[in-house]
């Protein structure tokens, strides 16, 4: 055992000599309040090279994010889809005078639904990229640039179309969707005197025809809806998606479809589910939509058969897109465990009183073959034939029908959701009641949920076969649906370009 | 100084030269006696000292001592037990002759001479505490049929909330003291280990429907020699930001000095599974086992029958402890193994553990203590999984889910999946104790907890009907835990006698953690295949944290005329996880304690009823940081095709400070009717500010939630903790206990922030609410919108229940015969809180009423049937009120006459059982079980699927020393 003065002595010498030794070499590596923060931080962008560049994928995903679930969205709210189970938060969206800031698919930050979190999102990061990143980046290329103001011009146009007002930054009063439109025009605008290759007109064209649609242009829009076709008269825009870290948002309702979530109208049921791979692109823009915003500025301008001309170009351009072949095992379950019609021998009238038609309704479960861009019932005999609020009709359907899944609907039907919970509880200058905060709903719209209902709701009747196994058997093969919400539009609001509906 | 020792030595030397002096000339004489306790038991150990000679001795095995070598003359003798009163008497030494002086033991209920050290920094008595400090001893670790530190806490801490997850291994209880202080961070209490601060995470594994691992799970019992428990406020100040949560310390068993003494212990134990909460295939399927035509007929019990199953469990320890004068050591091995009361639930445990103790010089003791744990189980899925075999089974969705036609077919898919986990723990503590003289001791301490853990979950292909998945899917989890904390304390204590004491303590302490997960997961594998390199695609992601927390601390006791002791002391805190503009932050805390100084004044005022009386007073703050990097404006980056993809991710706050919690309490601690009755009571109230809520940004900004300092809380309370001595003659002791605790926790202020959801179930939510209790349940409730006494709609209204009991106790019994025979009892109980119960939501959709729901009718009064499970969530809410016979223990020591002939120093066998009986106002769900989690931050519990209660034990044991 050492003596007492003798470990003090040795304890003395050590601290010297650890102390010394850490004076002269420093004592970073014995530093145990040094935290290392693994995401980037600003001081990570600091003298960081190519920022623009760096940021370019983010606003991608993100313009990922913002139209899956925009679509996802505005067809659960629309009379497209239907809703069963929890799954998507319950059957409110069903209902529009149901739809408030609180609900779950509304105030929502998720990819798949959260559409106006998304959104806002998209158009903050463009301004971040914009505004923070740029300045900084000597040598940010005008074609990425360009991109840049897209993404926002394209955040601007979603919210004008879907929303009724937005608000663009920390305390601001909501801005009303024609200014939104105004602003995602400047956006597209920008893009393209920064560039003008043919990719970036194209996409720009594309929406600025949509835009002016919107905003009720019957003479800009068709004019930029025919540049982009003298671009590329069959193009096709899509937003991919990522298998993995990002999914196709409307697949999970559909494919995955766990809980059935989404149930689609039984007249579109043969446009079910369109996207049948989870990295499957969404499209943002194509030549059908310029020859439908065509055929309505010819309707606003009283040339009916220029109309005409355009919807069968638009119905022979969708007649001739790729179809899908898919094994869908969707059990067609409505809300209360009822079948939904799932046999092809089932005909369906589009109102009371109107004709039954068949080939609407697919065999499932079973392998199926949908349109993986666009597809239609409406035959060419149907758009010969038809005149005044009947192509009118016709020219919803088409719309409805081409442009499924591709959130055109919502915007169609005249309905404005409201922003999201905490925009308008943190935001000292919005109060409950203001534009923005609650859902707008045209007097036109049928109540409750009776935009997605059909009549009888059971048709079919669980027996057992030879072998003692349950199946279900038709018992009803004619339904009809309540409401033709086409028939209605061209009767209650006539043509989008001149009822635009802007708050 | 110098000059004052000196003397001290000089007087010294002179009294030995005159004592030695005396005793040349006259002889010496001895002291002699006999000590019992008061039941009249012979008590083997006890100290007899003669403070003034410094010379004493133990009784021996027939309680009796002999202290020779006295020199004439009249002197104080004390006899000393733990447990036991300080004895005192007068003696007077005759030259040549032999003075007889026994000692009756009373026994100490409130043990005011205990020592403790945790959040004081030096060893304090209990009589000069100012704030409750909670012991859990060796005796009550070793009669405890536990094997972790949470289950050992159940129903030992007065005030405290411990809920079990379920009967699953690897899992550990959400473990509350003095109620919630926070909306956003865990409140399990930091645990330190020989002053090492260790991994105490509930969720250190993904949570698979709810159910995670727990580091607390592989925190062992053996070898512990006394926990030490504060439950926040002042007890807790000295450990500053990492505090309000409370603090559990555990101290290793260390060597005694002597030959080695091999102790060898075997355990073997039969689990057997609590079917209370089930209603089975009888119900479930009733259709189905109610046709003879059925292949299912007849199978009205399916779970009881053919999932659960009897559990057997294996335990095997050896332990050697001995030492010299200046080295002592205590090592042990253990290997363990259950199979479950569940299919796919085997756990196996290895556990090493050693403690050395080394007198480097007189003044100089090194300790090293280290403990190695692999521990590695399995799981089958339970909670909210798709693939959980009891719920499916429970509420009918088995076939259904599996896509079998049978009940059979059904269990074998369900039965595919595996979740297995290994985990590898080391920790270490190395300290150093100067202390050159009684004024001064400093203690130096460093160590390391390390914990690896590896989980991995396999859907075979077999099971894709089941699972979802396209031929199969294999998912792996690491999580890697390193802190290391040192520790400095230094105590100078002068003066020590007098009038006036003082005992003053310093220091610095700080610890640093490191945690890193990374994540994978392998789909569409080849059969047999549990390899990602062979999946046919791959993702993985990590995550890492990193955080420093550190600070200097002092505290000054003072004693006046050792009647009155006050303390004061203050920590200052930097922290690695503050904003840029938080400076250091300091807690300090206030303290006074006015122990039983003059037996008189209580006699006079009582009449002997009041035996022994401690009043005490103390404010105390405490923190707790907040997340690591939840400071930083930070941008998240996601793989999108092909591309690294950057976002918003946190918005970033340089304002981010610690939770702070300031406690004021007061109590007694007392002692009556000659010793038998013992009382020990805590009213406290506790205010957290700064309460840290994850507040939304505007979404204009596209910055999601960001942690702010912007709310209030309170928790107000009251603990007490009584034992009685019922019997004490004859050999023959029985005592009772009792202990309660409530509080009442209430949100204050939000700082104007919306109320929200701690989490929500489809009728029910756990709500943020100003002037509620943190998560109360605010829950869908039919009620009649138009007068006609008829419930025809239904409206989210607040129960005023909480997913935690408010209202907590226990009770023990202890019988011991002959000091060889020991019975021993414990049950707790709760009530206040109230469950979610999935199940009876999920049976709902197979068209079952599993629980009783509410009649609705139309607004002109016809009946339409029950609601909905969605619109009745007070149906679901089930009462969470319980008592739990936690612990029937008979042990029996064999008595010296049986050892001699066997060459053995002590042998025991004991038979245990641990969960015995449940006693709860329903059955449908067992209202213990903190149920599903998501780990890591504020778990509530409260909201459960179709869960395992933790099963019956029922264990046997040998232990022989040689």
């Amino acid at each position: 055992m050492l003596t007492s003065n003798h470990s003090l002595a040795s304890l003395a010498l050590a601290v010297l000599l650890v102390g010394l030794g850490l004076a002269v070499t420093g004592c970073d590596f014995l530093d145990p309040t040094e935290v290392e923060n693994p995401q980037t931080t600003e001081d990570d962008l600091e003298d960081a090279p190519d920022l623009v560049r760096v940021f370019l994928p983010g606003l991608e995903a993100q313009f990922a994010r913002a139209l899956g679930s925009t679509v996802v969205t505005t067809e659960i709210a629309s009379d497209n889809y239907s809703i069963n189970g929890t799954g998507l938060g319950g059957t409110a969206m069903d209902f529009p005078e149901r739809i408030t800031p609180t609900t779950a698919v509304i105030n929502s930050r998720d990819a798949d639904t959260g559409s106006y979190w998304n959104l806002q999102e998209l158009r903050a990061l463009a301004d971040y990229v914009l505004t923070e990143i740029l300045p900084e980046d000597e040598g940010a290329l005008d074609a990425d640039v360009a991109l840049v103001h897209y993404y926002r011009g394209m955040a601007f146009l979603m919210q004008a179309e879907n929303f009724s007002a937005v608000p663009i930054e920390e305390d601001d009063t909501p801005r009303p969707a024609a200014e939104l439109y105004t602003l995602a025009e400047a956006a597209f605008q920008e893009s393209r005197s920064l560039s003008s290759g043919g990719s970036n007109m194209l996409r720009t064209s594309a929406a600025l025809a949509r835009l002016h649609r919107g905003l009720g242009n019957p003479q800009e829009a068709p004019d930029y809806a025919q540049e982009a076709i003298e671009i590329d008269d069959d193009f096709v825009i899509g937003q991919g998606f990522d298998e993995q870290n990002l999914v196709n948002a409307p697949h999970i309702y559909l494919v995955t479809r766990a809980l059935q979530e989404m149930q689609p109208l039984p007249r579109l049921d043969f446009l079910d589910p369109k996207y049948t791979a989870r990295d499957d692109g969404i499209v943002v823009a194509k030549a059908e939509e310029m020859y439908f915003i065509q055929a309505e500025a010819a309707l606003a301008q009283g040339n009916p058969d220029a109309a005409r001309d355009f919807l069968s170009d638009a119905r022979a351009l969708a007649q001739s897109r790729l179809a899908t072949e898919f094994s869908d095992s969707d059990a067609r379950l409505d809300n209360n465990l009822n079948p939904r019609p799932q046999s092809s021998s089932i005909k369906i009238a589009f109102e009371p009183g109107a004709p039954f038609q068949q080939g609407l309704v697919l065999d499932r479960p079973g392998v199926i073959t949908t349109p993986a861009t666009s597809g239609t019932s409406v035959t060419q005999g149907d758009i010969a034939t038809a005149s005044g609020t009947e192509l009118v009709r016709l020219l919803y359907q088409m719309r409805q029908e081409v442009l499924f899944l591709e959130g055109r609907r919502l915007h169609d039907l005249g309905l404005r959701l409201p922003m999201m919970l905490p925009e308008l509880e943190q935001n000292p200058n919005i109060a409950a009641g203001d534009l923005g905060t609650e859902t707008i709903i045209p007097t036109y719209i049928p109540p409750a949920n009776e935009m997605d209902l059909y009549d009888p709701v059971e048709i079919y009747e669980e027996q057992e076969d030879e072998d003692g196994n349950d199946i279900l058997v038709l018992i009803e093969d004619e339904i009809t649906m309540l409401h033709d919400m086409n028939r209605i539009l061209a009767e209650e609001r006539g043509l989008v370009m001149q009822n635009p509906r802007l708050p | 100084m110098n000059s004052y020792w000196y003397l001290i030595g000089l007087l010294a030397l002179l009294c030995s030269v005159v004592v030695t002096e005396a005793q040349a000339q006259s002889g010496t004489g001895t002291l002699v006696g006999d000590v019992v306790s008061s039941s009249g038991d012979v008590l083997p150990g006890v100290n007899v000292l003669i403070p003034a000679e410094n010379q004493g001795a133990a009784t021996n095995a027939e309680g009796r001592y002999r202290i020779e070598g006295l020199s004439p003359g009249s002197y104080e003798v004390q006899a000393q037990f733990v447990g036991f009163r300080t004895e005192t008497a007068t003696v007077t030494i005759t030259a040549g002759q032999e003075t007889i002086q026994d000692f009756t033991m009373r026994e100490d209920l409130v043990q005011m001479e205990e020592v403790v050290v945790t959040g004081l920094g030096q060893s304090v008595e209990r009589r000069k505490l100012s704030a409750d400090v909670g012991v859990i001893s060796a005796n009550d670790i070793e009669e405890a049929p536990v094997s972790s530190i949470d289950q050992l806490l159940q129903g030992r801490v007065p005030g405290s909330s411990i809920r079990s997850q379920s009967a699953q291994p690897g899992q550990g209880a959400l473990i509350n003291f003095r109620g919630i202080t926070s909306v956003f961070a865990s409140q399990t209490p930091v645990i330190y280990i020989d002053g090492v601060r260790v991994d105490n995470n509930s969720g250190t594994s993904l949570s698979f429907g709810g159910e995670s691992t727990s580091a607390l799970s592989d925190l062992l019992t053996n070898d512990i020699e006394r926990v030490e428990i504060t439950k926040g406020g002042a007890a807790s100040t000295l450990y500053g930001s990492d505090a309000a949560n409370g603090v559990i310390q555990i101290f290793t068993r260390r060597g005694q000095e002597g030959a080695p003494r091999v102790t060898f212990r075997t355990e073997q134990g039969v689990d057997f599974p609590v079917t209370k909460f089930f209603r089975d295939t009888g119900f479930s399927f009733a259709s189905a086992v109610e046709d003879p035509d059925d292949p299912d007929f007849g199978r009205d019990s399916f779970i009881a029958d053919e999932i659960l199953e009897t559990g057997y469990t294996q335990n095997y320890y050896v332990g050697v402890s001995g030492g010299s004068e200046s080295v002592t050591y205590n090592v042990s091995g253990r290997v363990q193994n259950g199979t479950g009361v569940q299919p796919n639930n085997e756990n196996t445990l290895y556990a090493l553990r050693g403690n050395v103790q080394t007198e480097v010089a007189s003044d100089l003791n090194v300790n090293f203590s280290g403990a190695y744990t692999r521990s590695n189980f399995s799981r089958v899925n339970n909670g909210t999984a798709i693939a959980d075999p009891l719920t499916a089974f429970e509420v009918g969705d088995a076939k259904f889910f599996s896509g079998q036609g049978t009940l059979d077919e059904a269990l074998e898919l369900f039965l595919l999946p595996t979740i297995k986990e290994g985990v590898d723990r080391f920790t270490l503590s190395a300290s150093g104790t100067y202390a050159p003289s009684d004024l001064f001791s400093s203690k130096l301490t460093a160590g390391i907890d390390s914990r690896v853990n590896e989980q991995r979950r396999r859907n075979p292909s077999a099971a894709d009907p089941l699972t979802g998945n396209q031929d199969g899917l294999l998912t792996r989890f690491d999580r890697n835990y390193k802190s290391i904390t040192l520790e400095y304390v230094g105590t100078v204590s002068y003066p020590r006698e007098g009038r006036i004491t003082s005992d003053f303590t310093f220091g610095a302490q700080g610890f640093r953690e490191e945690i890193s997960t990374v994540f994978g997961e392998g789909e569409t594998l080849i059969p047999g295949s549990e390899s990602f390199g062979e999946a046919g695609s791959v993702i993985a992601s990590e995550t890492q944290s990193e955080i420093f927390n550190g600070g200097v601390f002092a505290r000054e006791q003072i004693g006046i005329d050792d009647r009155v002791f006050i303390n004061a002391g203050l920590r200052l805190d930097g922290n690695s996880a503050f904003g840029a503009d938080i400076g250091l932050q300091a807690y300090p805390s206030l303290g006074v304690a006015k122990p039983r100084s003059d037996e008189s004044f209580w006699t006079r005022t009582f009449g002997g009823v009041v035996n022994e009386m401690k009043l005490r007073a103390a404010y105390g703050e405490t923190g707790k940081f907040p997340e690591p990097f939840a400071r930083d404006f930070s941008f998240q980056s996601t793989s999108f095709r092909g591309n690294a993809a950057p976002r918003f991710s946190n918005p970033g706050n340089v304002n981010l400070s610690p939770e702070r919690t300031a406690t004021l309490e007061g109590g007694f601690e007392g002692a009556f009717f000659d010793d038998r009755f013992a009382l020990n009571l805590t009213v406290y109230t506790a205010r957290t500010t700064d309460a840290i809520f994850d507040v939304p940004e505007q979404p204009a900004t596209g910055l999601s939630t960001q942690l702010r300092n912007i709310g209030e809380i309170q928790n107000r309370g009251i603990e007490v903790d009584a034992d009685v001595t019922v019997l004490a003659r004859n050999n023959v002791r029985w005592a009772l206990g009792a202990a309660y605790g409530y509080v009442k926790n209430e949100i204050t202020d939000m700082g104007g922030e919306p109320d929200f959801n701690l989490s929500t179930t489809v009728s029910a939510q756990q709500r943020i609410s100003e002037g509620e209790p943190i998560g109360a349940w605010r829950a869908a409730t039919p009620f009649d919108s138009n007068g006609d006494g008829l419930p025809d709609a239904a409206e989210l209204r607040f129960t005023g229940s909480t997913p935690y009991p408010n209202h907590t106790g226990s009770f023990t019994s202890r019988l011991t015969i002959n000091e060889n025979i020991s019975v021993f009892a414990l049950a707790d109980w709760a009530t206040g809180a109230e469950v979610f119960d999935w199940g009876s939501h999920w049976a709902q959709f197979n068209g079952l009423v599993r629980a009783e729901r509410i009649t609705q009718y139309d607004e002109d009064g016809n009946e339409l049937g029950l609601f909905s499970t969605e619109d009745d969530g007070v149906s679901l809410l089930q009462d969470g009120d319980y008592l739990k016979i936690r612990e029937v223990s008979v042990s029996y020591r064999l008595p010296d006459a049986f050892l001699e002939p066997l060459r053995l120093s002590s042998a025991s066998v004991s038979l245990a059982g641990r969960n015995l009986f449940t006693f709860s106002r329903q059955d449908l769900v067992d209202p213990e079980l903190a149920g599903i989690t998501s780990g890591g931050g504020l778990q509530l519990g409260g909201s459960q699927s179709i869960t395992l209660s933790p099963p019956r034990q029922v264990r046997l044991s040998l232990e022989v020393t040689l």
